[in-house]
């Protein structure tokens, strides 16, 4: 019930957007993974149908959640009149184009379409380009955000698209996992190497975006708290990046078989895919506004004091 | 036309609230939305401290980031400079709460009592939720208009009205002889957090 005041938590974002940009960086990442795993060759196969079966999906699911957020949602026919300006109506440009080109990907595999057709190796280079310009989006939309000065860092989108690719191909792992058979064994294998690699270049990212952010006093208050929350350090730093790294550089340094694989693959990507949440709301939920000044004088807001512990007189009536 | 703007004189303010209440008596906004907000800082180290109110409200940027950020196009400025919501066509993304580095906008899902432990509206609270949802409305971004209504009928913003000190003063910033462009002339009237480019049109008297 308190006004707004500097340095104050933003509270209108939260897990509902999160699970958004959460849906909508796995629906992207999976694309771009299967994609990619499309032009590898056969061995890579089943990993390419996997992706293309979760990205539309995805996309849709998370584009409901962005619905149920919105405070007038029959409105949302409008979203896309400002592609000038605005970021939220790029990104429905942006997320329309590229759900229609997996749709058609997805479509054309499974008429039995290869990669020496053209028109799929069109289909693949454009769904490539508008999953990247999605993953990217969905961290460019925090940072036009100019009162959460936490958020407007450069790092930002980099984190989202190398998180987005993360959970991505975390999300194909689980279904190669789940859906494929004893043969699938040796994909998982370079899956996780990749894995591996991708989640090293995320521990970098997110490495980066906080010193970034403990450098300056606006960006602190955020920074700070986010370290100081145990969702975050135990959720995401040691659940969701430390654990699968670990899991992953052990599945793909053994050769052949490997007792229990499967099930190792299962927890990593699960876990994996559990911090990628975690660090999307995170990052909302700690977002900050800045500190107000007027010609040097910083406005320091008096901390409230705390309320008075109920003593005799003042208990509260039953 | 003209081009609205306000100067509000800190070394006058010595935040009492009348803003505040004036505020929300004229504009029936729900619990929880204080467009025009009073705020205690404090400054230095003892003994040399000083204790400062701050009053704010949307700044009604010369460039505006939540008209920038708004998707819909239902956030836009007048021709007299009032930066306004269209509720008709705003979706509640919410974007411009976040893209206001002032704290100026709030939505709110529902307009609830004042009153705590679930109670009903109070009679007065029924006509006040009534005269919101004509005016503002749920689910939808709302914002100071520097009192609109009343400018068309010649009247300040209430806000500038209940101010006991005289703190306040509303008028044309295009016109160099009304007493907002001479204040700002002549005391050196400041924005808040210029450096964000946001070109305010409210201005603040320095306290020292």
């Amino acid at each position: 019930m308190d006004p707004k005041v500097n340095g104050q938590l933003q509270t209108e974002w939260g897990w509902l957007v999160a699970i958004y940009l959460f849906l909508g960086g796995v629906g992207a990442g999976a694309y771009t993974i299967a994609a990619i795993n499309g032009f590898m060759g056969e061995s890579l196969e089943f990993s390419t149908i996997v992706g293309l079966w979760i990205s539309f999906p995805a996309l849709m699911i998370g584009s409901a959640f962005l619905m149920a957020d919105l405070g007038s949602p029959a409105r949302a026919i409008y979203a896309g009149m400002k592609p000038k300006t605005s970021w939220i109506a790029r990104g429905f440009w942006i997320i329309s184009i590229f759900m229609v080109l997996s749709f058609f990907h997805l479509l054309l595999h499974r008429s039995g379409s290869t990669t020496a057709d053209t028109s799929l190796v069109v289909i693949s280079v454009l769904g490539i380009i508008f999953a990247v310009l999605t993953m990217a989006y969905t961290g460019v939309l925090l940072g036009a955000s100019k009162g959460i000065p936490f958020w407007r860092s450069g790092v930002v989108p980099v984190v989202f698209v190398v998180s987005a690719l993360v959970t991505g191909h975390f999300m194909i792992m689980l279904g190669v996992a789940v859906f494929g058979e004893s043969a699938a064994v040796e994909t998982l294998r370079v899956m996780a190497i990749e894995a591996a690699i991708l989640v090293a270049l995320e521990v970098l990212a997110i490495f980066f975006f906080l010193q970034a952010a403990f450098k300056t006093p606006d960006t602190r208050e955020s920074a700070s708290r986010i370290l100081r929350k145990r969702l975050f350090v135990v959720g995401y730093f040691l659940l969701g990046l430390g654990i699968p790294l670990v899991l992953m550089v052990y599945i793909g340094r053994t050769d052949g078989a490997l007792d229990g694989g499967p099930t190792l693959v299962m927890v990593g990507a699960l876990l994996g895919l559990i911090g990628g949440l975690i660090l999307r709301q995170a990052i909302l939920v700690c977002g900050a506004l800045p500190t107000w000044n007027i010609a040097g004088f910083k406005f320091r807001r008096i901390a409230r004091p705390k309320e008075p512990k109920p003593a005799m007189g003042m208990l509260p009536p039953h | 036309m003209a081009r609205y703007g306000m100067v509000i004189d800190l070394k006058r303010c010595y935040g009492c609230y009348a803003c505040s209440m004036s505020c929300k008596v004229k504009n029936h906004t729900p619990p929880g939305v204080f467009w025009a907000r009073v705020l205690k800082g404090e400054e230095g180290t003892f003994p040399n401290t000083v204790r400062q109110a701050l009053p704010v409200l949307c700044m009604q940027c010369d460039d505006p980031s939540c008209v920038e950020v708004c998707p819909t196009g239902a956030t836009f400025m007048q021709e007299d400079g009032i930066v306004v919501v269209n509720k008709d066509t705003c979706m509640g993304c919410k974007s411009c709460l976040m893209g206001c580095p002032y704290g100026a906008r709030y939505s709110v899902e529902s307009w609830e009592s004042y009153f705590p432990d679930g109670l009903p509206l109070s009679e007065y609270e029924e006509f006040a939720k009534q005269q919101w949802e004509e005016t503002s409305g749920c689910g939808v971004a709302t914002k100071c208009d520097f009192c609109k209504d009343r400018l068309g009928t010649g009247k300040d913003p209430a806000c500038v009205e209940a101010c006991p000190a005289n703190a306040r003063t509303f008028g044309d910033l295009d016109d160099l002889d009304s007493e907002v462009s001479i204040l700002i002339r002549r005391h050196r009237g400041q924005q808040l957090n210029p450096e964000l480019g946001n070109n305010p049109k409210v201005y603040y008297l320095m306290p020292r």
